[in-house]
């Protein structure tokens, strides 16, 4: 065991635990910590007069361990069932510190002994507390009083991940133990990976070099030395070595020491990373060895995704650019290299890598300036934007959504035709994203794509599209707008109808009058039958004002006249539309009884007024800006709908 | 047994008791008792250990060979007090005394008859003669017992040197392994390299003097293996001079073991051809720790990736200025582990045969050319905490004493006023015949000095035959 190295060439075979740390530890089964069965040696033993080994109260103790180990194994720290356990462990040991000082256990692979006698034992290897111990070398262990401290937490959360370790990784239970630096558990073990280990030893007496050749030598070197150098000025011989010896040359002054303490200081706070990174660029600038670049790209390549999974985004920024300086400079990457650093990108930009990443900005887990995420997201590449556009559709956080929409709109810009590919996606979010997209950068020649949309089954692909339609020819535009007046969606509908109106398609009037003479509309909410009617309006001309002033005016023959909200939108309408006759029947209306009506008149007018020039088609407020995303509420006032209430009521 | 809940606590107020007792004494020496530093110092102490007996309830101040333990805990040397610890140990075992106990209840008045007693020259029969001082002094809160009955605290209970030993034999095949299966493109088991480094960190802080003679081991196994194992010792014994805590004394061992990994990317034709280099094979030399850096990408099995040991590896040889190499293009500040490793480094390289160095110079010149020398580019504050840790003469340095004797260091002094009077192993006389059973003197005492050192391996001498 380590305690007497010299041991080492001795080991017999079966000291090394080769067998046992080849066996990894199988997570235990999950189950609460009910009372222990009965993992007692089956031998009676009691702490009989004379004998003053705690055996009886260390029996327990493992069975009070083996519960708490269970509890941490299955309870975070906060727990209360947790807790109890722990405290129970920690008040056994207090107990038995009132009758030993000190616990010393022989470690075996399935037991553990005190003086020769087993307190612990437990054959199964994959919840063996002695076989975990055993594995990784351990053959003795000592608690000592102050155990019950922290360190008890420390312990017991060691034995837990000791358990859960794979044989690849650096860690076993030895090394844990010693970063825990514990002052009152010890250990002895076996010295593991000393298979061929050679202590040394002294040479023979008889195999060594004749000292008195050192004797003569020096003598001879010194003599030398001394004719060579002569006496010095005073006629004094030179100093010998050792005369001259100041202890301050030796000693570091209390400045000193505390200019190393600060050292050490910064030290432990650089950002080691960065500094290594450094490094990495600095060499991948170096004219020669062109294969060490590529090795250098291929660590970058391996470590951006890490880094983005830790949300480390600004260093990810920072590699990016240095390496987009680098590309950059003549002469430093040749073809093959400048290829590499497009397959890291690419990488970078795929869509597991960004969904993951877009998943943690969403949900909090990574919190990054957008500046720095914008940064990060312009050297992306065309991989990228199903995953960004989907992203910036969903985003609801204004800064963050326009930083996503920069990304995408900086790579559509370089890859036009992928823009277009993301028309086939099967994700009707990226879908609208790519319509509404299309539509910022006025991409016409997307228009026969775009019209085949208006059948998609997604509403907010058609909304996309009615709102992108102004970069749709005047056919194909007229075509899916009026389509789009009877889809199922009402803001596919109110945004086809205001769409219409602002492009003025004309071709749409008959469609529209036929709405709004007809008995579907009445279903319709008022915002919508609004919208319809103002469309009608701004495109109908002269006759929709006589087709609207009778709507709003008009008795049936049994002197009954339109609905409220028919004649409120039909005077809505006349006020938009602004042809003669159309202030005529809005006057006409304005001492109606139907206070929704007057309102809707009143309104009319006032408009109507504020644009009366003589000559002049007024324009059309339908409230949707050509190229508008969707969203934008309908101009319902609510003095209007207030008055419909009151009308209703 | 310390019941004060953070070891951390006890090393601190452990090391300031210390320190304020030995501040008693050297006022004391100084100036006649009623002075105010004198009693400023005994105020001072006085409320220290007042508030360590109600934290602990006991003061019981053991010393176990060169180290102080405090209640069972053994209080850390480093730069700040390795000095104090060494004069207040000098003083004690001057004396006899191996523990010193103090009591609740001490009252101020018993400090300084009790200093005063410390001061007087030690008579005849030094322990018999102090307890009876002791006993005509008031108050009964101190005692002290001898150094022959102190008794070892439960904690330390082997011999250092073959614990070293082992250490070592593990660490150098630990090395061979780590280094030739990188050379070979295997993967690397890093919980080989986690213990070993463990345990050098381990056998530095338990005895660092047994550690550092291990490093005098020469033709052992390969060079490379050897020097890596020998530069994490230097560097851990520098760190441990510093103050750094045991998880960084690990980081910066793991970092020194691994530093020259990139050779394993150079020829070996290269790194083991005996004579000079021509420029081309320089050139390529030169590439190790780039090669390094690189190759520690490549560790696997690390919770995190190792970039303070990249750091070490890629900058030990840039110099303090970075006038060395590799050279930078952006602007880098040199670690600090760099620094350290680099210091380490040059002195095992320096005091070694490599393939590529005929003479290697003896330990003391290293030292000296080291510091005195600008141009090698060494941190000249890291310098002089390796020449506080190894002393002028560092251990195997193969001396010849004013009495015309041939010895070999075989242990530094820890006071700093005595740090060029190690403890010399006698091994011939002055004709060069070997003493059957070499001899220990301690220079401190004033009675032999060295005049001369030399370089063992020119003579074809195996420093640690007489040493192990």
């Amino acid at each position: 065991m380590t305690d007497n190295p010299a041991d080492i060439s001795e080991q017999p075979p079966d000291e090394a635990p080769t067998e046992a740390s080849d066996e990894a530890p199988t997570e235990a089964p999950d189950e609460a910590p009910t009372e222990a069965p009965d993992e007692a040696p089956t031998e009676a033993q009691d702490w009989s007069e004379g004998d003053d080994l705690p055996v009886a109260q260390a029996r327990e103790l493992f069975v009070v361990l083996g519960k708490a180990l269970r509890a941490f194994q299955l309870y975070d720290e906060n727990n209360p069932v947790r807790r109890r356990f722990v405290t129970n462990l920690r008040e056994t040991f207090e107990k038995l510190w009132q009758e030993v000082e000190g616990l010393n256990l022989a470690v075996e692979e399935d037991r553990l002994l005190l003086g020769g006698r087993a307190v612990y034992e437990n054959p199964s290897r994959s919840d063996s507390l002695a076989f975990l111990l055993y594995k990784d070398g351990v053959r003795d262990v000592t608690f000592l009083p102050g155990f019950e401290g922290p360190e008890l937490d420390k312990v017991l959360g060691v034995l837990q991940r000791a358990r859960m370790l794979k044989t690849a990784e650096a860690d076993d239970l030895l090394t844990m133990l010693w970063e825990e630096d514990l002052e009152f558990f010890k250990c002895q073990y076996v010295a593991q990976f000393t298979e061929g280990a050679v202590v040394p030893t002294a040479q023979a007496v008889e195999e060594r070099a004749n000292l008195a050749q050192v004797i003569q030598g020096e003598a001879e070197a010194a003599q030398a030395e001394e004719d060579k150098a002569g006496t010095a000025k005073n006629g004094h011989p030179p100093p010998k070595i050792g005369q001259d010896f100041s202890p301050k040359s030796y000693a570091l002054e209390p400045e000193e020491m505390a200019e190393l303490k600060r050292a050490l200081a910064a030290e432990m706070s650089r950002d080691v990373r960065h500094d290594v990174l450094s490094a990495l660029f600095d060499r991948l600038e170096d004219p020669e060895r062109s294969d060490r670049k590529s090795e250098i790209l291929k660590i970058i390549r391996e470590l951006l995704p890490g880094l983005l999974s830790r949300g480390a985004i600004e260093s990810v920024a920072n590699i990016l650019e240095e390496l987009a300086a680098v590309r950059a400079e003549p002469g430093i990457l040749d073809e093959v290299h400048q290829m590499e650093c497009d397959i890291l990108l690419d990488d970078l930009s795929s869509t597991e890598t960004l969904e993951e990443l877009v998943r943690a900005l969403q949900d909090g887990t990574v919190d990054v300036p957008v500046e720095v995420l914008g940064r990060f997201l312009g050297h992306l590449r065309v991989g990228a934007l199903p995953v960004l556009l989907g992203a910036a559709e969903q985003e609801e956080l204004p800064g963050l959504k326009d930083t996503l929409r920069g990304a995408v709109h900086g790579i559509a810009k370089q890859n036009p035709e992928a823009v277009l590919a993301l028309l086939g996606n099967v994700n009707p979010v990226v879908i609208s994203g790519a319509v509404r997209l299309i539509g910022r950068m006025g991409m016409a020649e997307a228009a026969a794509e775009l019209a085949g949309l208006m059948l998609h089954q997604d509403a907010d692909v058609r909304l996309a599209l009615v709102e992108t339609a102004e970069l749709l020819r005047e056919d194909l535009t007229t075509e899916t707008l009026v389509g789009a007046l009877s889809d199922a969606e009402r803001d596919v509908r109110l945004a086809a109808a205001r769409a219409l109106a602002s492009l003025g398609h004309e071709k749409a009037v008959p469609v529209l009058k036929e709405m709004v003479t007809g008995k579907e509309i009445r279903q319709l909410d008022l915002t919508e039958k609004i919208a319809i009617f103002e469309s009608y309006g701004a495109l109908g001309g002269a006759e929709a004002a006589t087709v609207l002033s009778g709507l709003l005016n008009k008795k049936t023959f049994f002197g009954q006249r339109e609905p409220s909200e028919i004649r409120a939108s039909a005077a809505r309408a006349l006020g938009k539309a602004g042809f003669p006759g159309a202030e005529e029947a809005l006057s006409a209306a304005q001492g109606d009884e139907d206070a929704v009506v007057r309102t809707a008149v009143r309104q009319a007018i006032e408009g109507f007024l504020q644009r009366a020039e003589p000559g002049v088609k007024p324009e059309v407020d339908s409230g949707v800006e050509p190229g508008v995303e969707a969203g934008v509420e309908s101009a319902v006032e609510p003095e209007l709908e207030q008055g419909l209430e009151e009308v209703t009521e | 047994m310390s019941s004060l809940d953070d070891t951390g606590l006890v090393q601190d107020l452990g090391g300031k008791l210390l320190t304020g007792i030995h501040i008693v004494l050297r006022s004391m020496r100084l100036y006649p008792v009623e002075n105010e530093q004198v009693q400023q110092a005994i105020d001072d102490l006085q409320k220290q250990m007042i508030t360590f007996l109600k934290g602990e309830g006991a003061f019981e101040l053991h010393i176990a060979g060169d180290f102080f333990f405090l209640n069972e805990t053994r209080l850390r040397l480093d730069l700040s007090n390795f000095s104090t610890f060494g004069n207040l140990a000098s003083v004690l075992t001057s004396h006899e005394i191996g523990e010193i106990s103090v009591l609740p209840g001490v009252q101020r008045e018993e400090w300084a008859p009790f200093a005063a007693l410390l001061l007087r020259d030690p008579a005849e029969d030094p322990f018999s003669e102090f307890v009876d001082g002791l006993s005509k002094t008031p108050g009964e809160h101190i005692d002290v017992r001898p150094l022959a009955e102190a008794s070892e605290p439960e904690l330390i209970e082997r011999d250092s040197l073959e614990e070293a030993k082992g250490t070592y034999a593990q660490s150098v095949k630990v090395a061979r392994d780590v280094l030739t299966g990188m050379r070979l493109g295997k993967a690397v088991n890093a919980r080989k390299v986690k213990r070993a480094v463990q345990g050098i960190v381990d056998q530095v802080l338990d005895n660092e003097s047994s550690m550092v003679t291990m490093t005098t081991l020469r033709g052992f196994d390969e060079y490379t293996f050897t020097h890596s194992v020998n530069v994490s010792i230097f560097s851990v014994v520098i760190g441990q001079r510093l103050g750094l805590t045991k998880l960084q004394l690990y980081e910066l061992g793991l970092g020194a073991l691994l530093h020259d990994i990139g050779k394993m990317r150079v020829d070996t034709e290269i790194i083991n051809k005996a004579g000079g280099l021509t420029e081309e094979e320089w050139t390529a030399l030169k590439h190790h720790p780039t090669e390094g850096l690189l190759l520690l990408f490549e560790m696997r099995g690390f919770a995190e990736i190792p970039y303070r040991q990249m750091l070490m590896a890629y900058e030990h040889h840039m110099k303090i200025d970075l006038s060395g190499y590799p050279q930078n293009e952006r602007v880098r500040e040199i670690s600090l582990f760099s620094r350290i490793v680099a210091v380490a480094d040059g002195f095992d390289a320096g005091t070694s045969v490599r393939s590529y160095q005929y003479e290697p110079w003896p330990p003391d010149e290293v030292l000296k050319e080291m510091r005195d020398n600008p141009r090698r580019g060494f941190d000249q504050l890291i310098v002089t905490a390796l020449i506080t840790a190894t002393g002028v003469y560092p251990v195997g340095t193969l001396v010849i004493l004013d009495t015309g004797e041939l010895g070999v260091v075989s242990k530094t002094n820890p006071e700093v006023e005595h740090i060029h009077q190690p403890l010399v192993k006698v091994i011939s006389d002055a004709r060069g015949r070997p003493l059957e059973t070499p001899v220990t003197v301690d220079l401190a005492l004033g009675e032999h000095s060295v005049v001369r050192t030399t370089d063992a391996q020119k003579y074809g001498i195996r420093v640690s035959d007489y040493l192990i």
